[in-house]
C-alpha cells in the first residue's frame, strides 16, 4: 500500500470566490490515522488557513463530521486506509450553509433543539429534600438509548427530507423529545406532541432511514421518528375517532 | 479609532464547560443579565470527555458515607494542601448539586430500587461516584445545557477572549474576537467569570482537547490576579500508548472502579509493591480482598489499583523506566480478567464501560473483554489555577471570579477522580450567585479605549510580519513548547532541567514575537493558535516557577533531586503574581490552619 494519500478538500473563501472549490493536498497514509488526522496535516504543515471544526479526538464531542466521499462521517472516526490508494474527497456537511472551508452554520438545529422542550417537565417538581426522583434500571433503558446522541449532525447530512424543506424538525431533535418522553421522571409528552404534529414534525418523515443508518452512537433516530407516529397517531384517534376510549 | 461592537451584561462568562454553565444558570435565577462567551460550540466543550461519574457522598450504595468522609477523602488526596473551607463546602454541597442536575433531567445509571447508583473510584472510601456508563460528562453538559437553553443567557459561540478589562483595580469586561469573522467585541460588564478550565494543550501527551490552552488563568494573571498551586499537574495514571495518533486519550480509571488491574510485561501486579503510608490501613492485603471490594464487600479493602493518582501515576513510570513496561512504552491495564470470576464478564464489561470497549475497537483493535489494555501517564488537569475566596470564588481582583479547572483550592496536591465534575457543579453554581451579587452592589465601570486598541493591535501582529525575515507559523513553536514541558517539567522534576526550561521558555517566547499567519481574520486556525501559544506560554512559566520553588516531592509534584516531603512544605502554598516591572513572582504562603471542628474529622478518619 502507498504510504501518502490525496485528499482532495472542498475550500471556500466567500470574500475570494462565489463557490466552492477543490484543493488537493497529500498526506501520510498511516495506518492509524484518521481522516482528522490528515486535517491537522494540512493545517499544521501545508496551509494553516484550512478552517474545519474538531476538538475531542476520540467521537464523543461530534464537532467534526463532514462529508468523506459522499457519506457524512466522524472523520474523528474514519480511517484514511480504508480510502487508499485514494483520493479521498472531504466537503463539509451537506443540507447546511456554508460559512467557510469545512465549517457549516448550525444556529438553525440549535433553535430547533430548544423547542421540543429538552427538558424534565412536572406539573409539581420534587423539593430536592426528599432525594432523587426513583427510576428503575429497567425504566432507565426505556429511553438511554436516545440520550446518547452528541449533536454531530451526521443525520441531518443524511435526510432527505431535512434537505428539501429546512424546516423540518430533523431526527436529532425527534430523537431528544422522545428521549424525554419515554423517561418516567417527564409529564411533558402532551405539550412536546403538540409541537411535533405540527407539519414540519414528525409527520414530514418518509422514514428512509438514512439518519439511523449514520449515526455514529446508534441513537436510532429513524425508530424514535416510528414509534412517535405511532404514539401520536393512536392519541389521536383515541381522541377524535374512538370517542368511547381506545384499549 | 476603530468602533468595535460593544456587549453589555451584569455577568460575562468565559467558558461553556459545566462551570461556565452551571454559572451562568445561577447568575440568570439571580435575575440579572447573562452572557456566556465560549471559543467552541455549545455542548462540545472539553466537560464532555469527563468519563467516570460525579463524586457526590450520597450514601445510595453504602449507607456510611457522608459529607465528613467525603471530605477527609478529599483532604488526604490532596495531601492537606488544600483549601479546607472550600473541601468542605465540596462535599457538603455535592450532593444537592447531583439530585438538582438529576431534577432537570441528567440520567444517571440506577441501583435496583431506582435510586442513582455509585462506582468505587481511587482514593475514594466509599462507592461515590454518581454516573451513566462512562459518558458522565457528556450527560452533565447535556442536562445543564438543555435546562438552561430557555433561560434567556445570551450566548456568543465560537469567540474567543484576548483580554479582560479594568477600571482602576476592577475587572469590568472582557476584549474578545469572534472565529468567524475575526472582528473585535468588547464586552462591558459588572462582574467575570473566568470558567475557562484546563491547561492540557502544554504537554505532547495530554487526554484534554484542543481549547484547553490555560487561557483564563492567564487572562486573569495578567489581570493582576494570584495563581497557587501551579506546580500540581496531575497525570493521569492510564490514557492510550497505541497507536501513536492517539496517544493520551484518557482510559476511565472507572476500569480499575470495576475490577480492572495493572500488570508489567511479566506479568506481575506492581500496585501492591508499594502502598504509601497514609493508605496502608485502608488498601487490600491480597488480590482477593480488592476483588470482594470491587464487588461491593463492605468488610473489604480498595485494591491498589484504586490508590490516589499520583502514586499510581509514579508506579506506572517506574515500572516503564526499569525496563518492565509493555511493547509501546506503557503497562497492561487489564479488565478481561473478570471472566475468571463472572460467568457474564464480557457483556457486564460492554455495559459497564461502554465507550471504553468502542475506543479500543475502533481506535487500537483491541477487544478490551478479550485482551489487556496498554496504558500510560497522560497529562489530565491542573490541580493549580486562579486563586479563589472559598465561598464567593472571587479572585483578589474586584469583579473577577473563577470556577471549575481554571481556579484553585479545592483539590491541593492532587485532585480525586469524580472531584471535578462535583467541583464544576457545586463552585459553578457558586460564581453565578456571587457575581450575580457583585453585578447589583456595583455600577459599571469605565472602558479604557487605549488599552483595548493595543490589545487589538498586539493580537493583529502576526499578520503584519507576513515579510519579516526569520517569522515563522505557530504549529512548530507550540510543538516545540509541548515537548519542552514534557520533557523538563515532567512527571518526575529536576532542577537543572527546569532552569533550561525557564531558559526555553526565553527562548519560544522570542520565536512567538516573530510569530507570522497567512490569510485573513475569518476562521483562521492559524492565528487563533497564534494567540493561543501567548497563554501557554505564561501557564508554562507558572508551572516551572511554581515547581522549581517547591523543593520536595508531594502529591502529582515530584523531584527526582528532592525525592521526600519536606514538612517545612506541608502547608504551604506557592503563589504567583505578576510583579510591577510585568515580570512573574513568585512567594511562599502558609496555610491558616484549620478549625476544630475539620481538624477533629480529619483525625478521626485517618
Amino acid at each position: 500500500m502507498d504510504d501518502r494519500i490525496t485528499l482532495r478538500l472542498a475550500r471556500y473563501r466567500p470574500e475570494e470566490e462565489a463557490e466552492p472549490t477543490f484543493e488537493e493536498y497529500e498526506v501520510p497514509c498511516r495506518k492509524d490515522w484518521v481522516v482528522l488526522d490528515g486535517l491537522n496535516y494540512i493545517k499544521d504543515q501545508l496551509d494553516g488557513t484550512l478552517s474545519f471544526r474538531w476538538s475531542c479526538r476520540m467521537g464523543i464531542c461530534g464537532s467534526c463530521g463532514m462529508t468523506v466521499n459522499g457519506e457524512p462521517k466522524l472523520t474523528c472516526e474514519t480511517f484514511l486506509t480504508d480510502y487508499a490508494p485514494g483520493p479521498v474527497r472531504i466537503e463539509p456537511l451537506q443540507n447546511f450553509p456554508v460559512i467557510r472551508d469545512l465549517i457549516v452554520e448550525m444556529t438553525d438545529f440549535m433553535q430547533k433543539l430548544t423547542t421540543i422542550k429538552p427538558w424534565i417537565v412536572r406539573d409539581e417538581e420534587r423539593p430536592l429534600a426528599e432525594g432523587e426522583y426513583r427510576q428503575t434500571p429497567d425504566e432507565m433503558s426505556e429511553y438511554m438509548q436516545y440520550s446518547m446522541c452528541i449533536n454531530c449532525m451526521l443525520c441531518y447530512a443524511a435526510c432527505p427530507v431535512y434537505s428539501l424543506d429546512p424546516k423540518f424538525i430533523g431526527p436529532a431533535a425527534i430523537a431528544l423529545a422522545q428521549r424525554y418522553n419515554l423517561d418516567s421522571r417527564d409529564e411533558g409528552s402532551g405539550e412536546r406532541l403538540d409541537i411535533l404534529s405540527q407539519h414540519e414534525g414528525i409527520w414530514a418523515c418518509t422514514f428512509v432511514g438514512e439518519c439511523t443508518e449514520v449515526c455514529p452512537k446508534d441513537v436510532d433516530p429513524a425508530g424514535a421518528i416510528q414509534r412517535y407516529k405511532l404514539d401520536a397517531a393512536l392519541t389521536s384517534l383515541k381522541s377524535f375517532l374512538l370517542p368511547w376510549g381506545a384499549r | 479609532m476603530a468602533v468595535h461592537e460593544t456587549r453589555e451584561h451584569d455577568v460575562l462568562i468565559i467558558g461553556s464547560g459545566g462551570a461556565g454553565l452551571r454559572a451562568a444558570t445561577s447568575a440568570s435565577a439571580a435575575g440579572v443579565s447573562v452572557g456566556l462567551v465560549t471559543k467552541c460550540l455549545l455542548g462540545k466543550a472539553h466537560t464532555v470527555m469527563a468519563e467516570g461519574g460525579i463524586a457526590a457522598a450520597l450514601g445510595n450504595v453504602d449507607e456510611r458515607d457522608g459529607w465528613k468522609t467525603h471530605f477527609a477523602d478529599t483532604m488526604r488526596g490532596g495531601q492537606y494542601l488544600n483549601n479546607w473551607r472550600m473541601a468542605e463546602l465540596h462535599a457538603k454541597e455535592a450532593p444537592d448539586r447531583v439530585r438538582e442536575l438529576e431534577a432537570w433531567g441528567a440520567l444517571f445509571d440506577r441501583t435496583k430500587d431506582g435510586r442513582i447508583l455509585q462506582r468505587n473510584f481511587g482514593g475514594h472510601a466509599y462507592p461515590r461516584l454518581a454516573h451513566v456508563g462512562d459518558r458522565t460528562g457528556l450527560e452533565m453538559l447535556r442536562a445543564l445545557q438543555d435546562s438552561g437553553v430557555h433561560l434567556g443567557v445570551d450566548i456568543y459561540m465560537e469567540y474567543t477572549v484576548i483580554e479582560l478589562l479594568k477600571d482602576g483595580d476592577r475587572v469590568i469586561g472582557a476584549l474578545s474576537y469572534d472565529r468567524e469573522k475575526g472582528a473585535f467585541t468588547v464586552f462591558h460588564a459588572k462582574a467575570v467569570i473566568i470558567a475557562t478550565g484546563g491547561i492540557g494543550k502544554l504537554y505532547k501527551i495530554t487526554s484534554n482537547s484542543w481549547d484547553c490552552t490555560g487561557d483564563g488563568p492567564s487572562l486573569a494573571y495578567h489581570a493582576g490576579a494570584e495563581l497557587i498551586d501551579m506546580e500540581f499537574v496531575q497525570f493521569h495514571p492510564t490514557g492510550m500508548v497505541w497507536p501513536p495518533s492517539v496517544r493520551g486519550l484518557l482510559v476511565t480509571e472507572g476500569v480499575r472502579g470495576e475490577g480492572g488491574i495493572l500488570r508489567n510485561k511479566d506479568g506481575h501486579r506492581f500496585m501492591f509493591d508499594d502502598i504509601p503510608p497514609l493508605y496502608t490501613d485502608q488498601t487490600a492485603d491480597s488480590e482477593e480482598e480488592g476483588w470482594r471490594y470491587t464487588q461491593g464487600d463492605k468488610e473489604a479493602r480498595r485494591p491498589p489499583e484504586l490508590l490516589t493518582r499520583d502514586h499510581v501515576a509514579r508506579c506506572i513510570v517506574r515500572e516503564i523506566k526499569e525496563g518492565r513496561g509493555s511493547p509501546h512504552g506503557g503497562v497492561f491495564l487489564d479488565i478481561s480478567w473478570i471472566k475468571e470470576k463472572l460467568s457474564d464478564a464480557e457483556q457486564h464489561i460492554k455495559r459497564k464501560l461502554p465507550a471504553m470497549y468502542h475506543q479500543f475497537k475502533r481506535l487500537a483493535d483491541i477487544d478490551i473483554t478479550k485482551e489487556p489494555m496498554e496504558v500510560g501517564p497522560t497529562t489530565h488537569y491542573a490541580m493549580g489555577g486562579v486563586r479563589v475566596d472559598a465561598d464567593t470564588q472571587m479572585s483578589v481582583v474586584p469583579g473577577l471570579f473563577a470556577a471549575g479547572e481554571c481556579a484553585a483550592g479545592l483539590h491541593g496536591a492532587n485532585r480525586l477522580g469524580g472531584n471535578s465534575l462535583s467541583d464544576l457543579l457545586v463552585f459553578g453554581k457558586r460564581a453565578g450567585e456571587f457575581a450575580a451579587q457583585f453585578a447589583r452592589d456595583n455600577q459599571a465601570g469605565q472602558v479604557n479605549h487605549d488599552h483595548v486598541e493595543e490589545a487589538v493591535r498586539r493580537t493583529l501582529e502576526p499578520f503584519d510580519d507576513v515579510d519579516e525575515a526569520g517569522g515563522e507559523g505557530p504549529y512548530q513553536i507550540q510543538e516545540d513548547l509541548q515537548a519542552m514541558m514534557q520533557d523538563l517539567v515532567g512527571i518526575v522534576r529536576e532542577e537543572e532541567e527546569m532552569e533550561r526550561a525557564l531558559v526555553g521558555l526565553e527562548r519560544l517566547r522570542g520565536r512567538a514575537r516573530r510569530v507570522v499567519v497567512s490569510g485573513n481574520r475569518a476562521y483562521n486556525p492559524g492565528w487563533h493558535a497564534a494567540v493561543d501559544l501567548g497563554h501557554l506560554l505564561t501557564i508554562g512559566e507558572a508551572i516551572t516557577r511554581a515547581a522549581l520553588e517547591r523543593r520536595e516531592s508531594r502529591g502529582a509534584h515530584s523531584r527526582s533531586d528532592h525525592p521526600d516531603k519536606d514538612p517545612a512544605a506541608a502547608s504551604v502554598n506557592i503563589v504567583i503574581k505578576k510583579g510591577f516591572d510585568g515580570t512573574m513572582e513568585t512567594r511562599r504562603e502558609t496555610i491558616p490552619a484549620m478549625p476544630a471542628e475539620l481538624q477533629a474529622i480529619v483525625e478521626e478518619m485517618k
